[in-house]
């Protein structure tokens, strides 16, 4: 977490350091977002993992993708919620045949 | 810098933001901060541990998910089984008011285990849910004493295992 003070001129400086660690340059794009907590900053692109998985698919994934990706999003936040709550796993004693015993050392 | 963890447990919300931040990218929608954030954690923690891993219910919802947006998150993170006293733990951490979800999932940090048998439990747990880590944070004196009440009454391998850490989503892109 950073604090930036705002200047006279309505002016803020990112640390150098953070301008380091996050590949920013001069001239690069950041968005400014009003959101509930208040103004949070927001550099746009994408990170690593997100930009090798899509490059790593093909023209046909992608289209794939693309369908497979409307269909979840026309989707309502109760049934995205039903998908990702399914097969919650039980605390009751009698549920305990499933866990392993640790391997001794 | 705090130090960086060997062993991740990537928690259900964190691994449902990655995937719906794959999905924004791929119907062309802006991502919401949630999922960009979850997304930046994830790909920071894999940048220095390739021991990341998921519990069973988030491998077992991967697996019916459409494996162009679910295969890579499998192929990245390995998936615990339950070790033994897995619950016993689990239930009593219940007496710290977390959910039942949130307990399972710090649970599975101490007493998970691979499938073959040589990793159990992980260093840290990364969560999207901010009162989860609060309410550790806030009862971790108690919370190890419990534990440690628990484990040294327990048989050989038992009696070593250890408490995560535990990291927001936000704590990764800041603080590690």
């Amino acid at each position: 977490m950073e604090k930036l003070i705002v200047d006279d001129d309505g002016k803020v400086t990112i640390p150098p350091h953070v301008l380091a660690k996050r590949g920013l340059h001069p001239g690069d794009e950041l968005t400014l977002v009003e959101a509930d907590e208040g103004l949070l900053v927001y550099q746009r692109g994408l990170d690593p993992l997100t930009a090798r998985w899509w490059k790593g698919l093909s023209d046909d994934e992608r289209r794939q993708a693309e369908a497979e990706a409307r269909s979840y999003e026309d989707l309502s936040e109760e049934e995205r919620d039903r998908i990702w709550n399914d097969g919650a796993e039980s605390l009751e004693e009698g549920a305990e045949g499933d866990e392993v015993d640790l391997p001794t050392k | 810098m705090t130090s960086r963890p060997s062993s991740v447990l990537f928690d259900k919300g964190v691994i449902r933001r990655v995937y719906e931040r794959h999905v924004r990218l791929a119907v062309g929608r802006p991502p919401t901060l949630l999922q960009v954030e979850a997304a930046g954690a994830y790909a920071r923690v894999a940048s220095f541990t390739n021991s990341l891993w998921i519990t069973q219910q988030t491998a077992n919802i991967l697996h019916r998910r459409t494996p162009v947006f679910a295969a890579s998150i499998l192929s990245d993170c390995r998936t615990f089984k339950k070790g033994r006293y897995l619950r016993r733990w689990a239930r009593r951490l219940r007496d710290f008011d977390f959910s039942a979800e949130d307990v399972i999932v710090l649970a599975y940090a101490s007493f998970g285990v691979s499938a073959d048998g040589t990793q159990i439990g992980t260093e840290a747990v990364v969560t999207a849910d901010l009162r989860l880590a609060t309410r550790y944070e806030d009862n971790t004196a108690e919370i190890e004493r419990r534990f440690m009440e628990m484990i040294t009454a327990l048989a050989g391998v038992y009696a070593t295992l250890t408490l995560p850490r535990v990291f927001t989503t936000a704590d990764v892109l800041t603080i590690l």
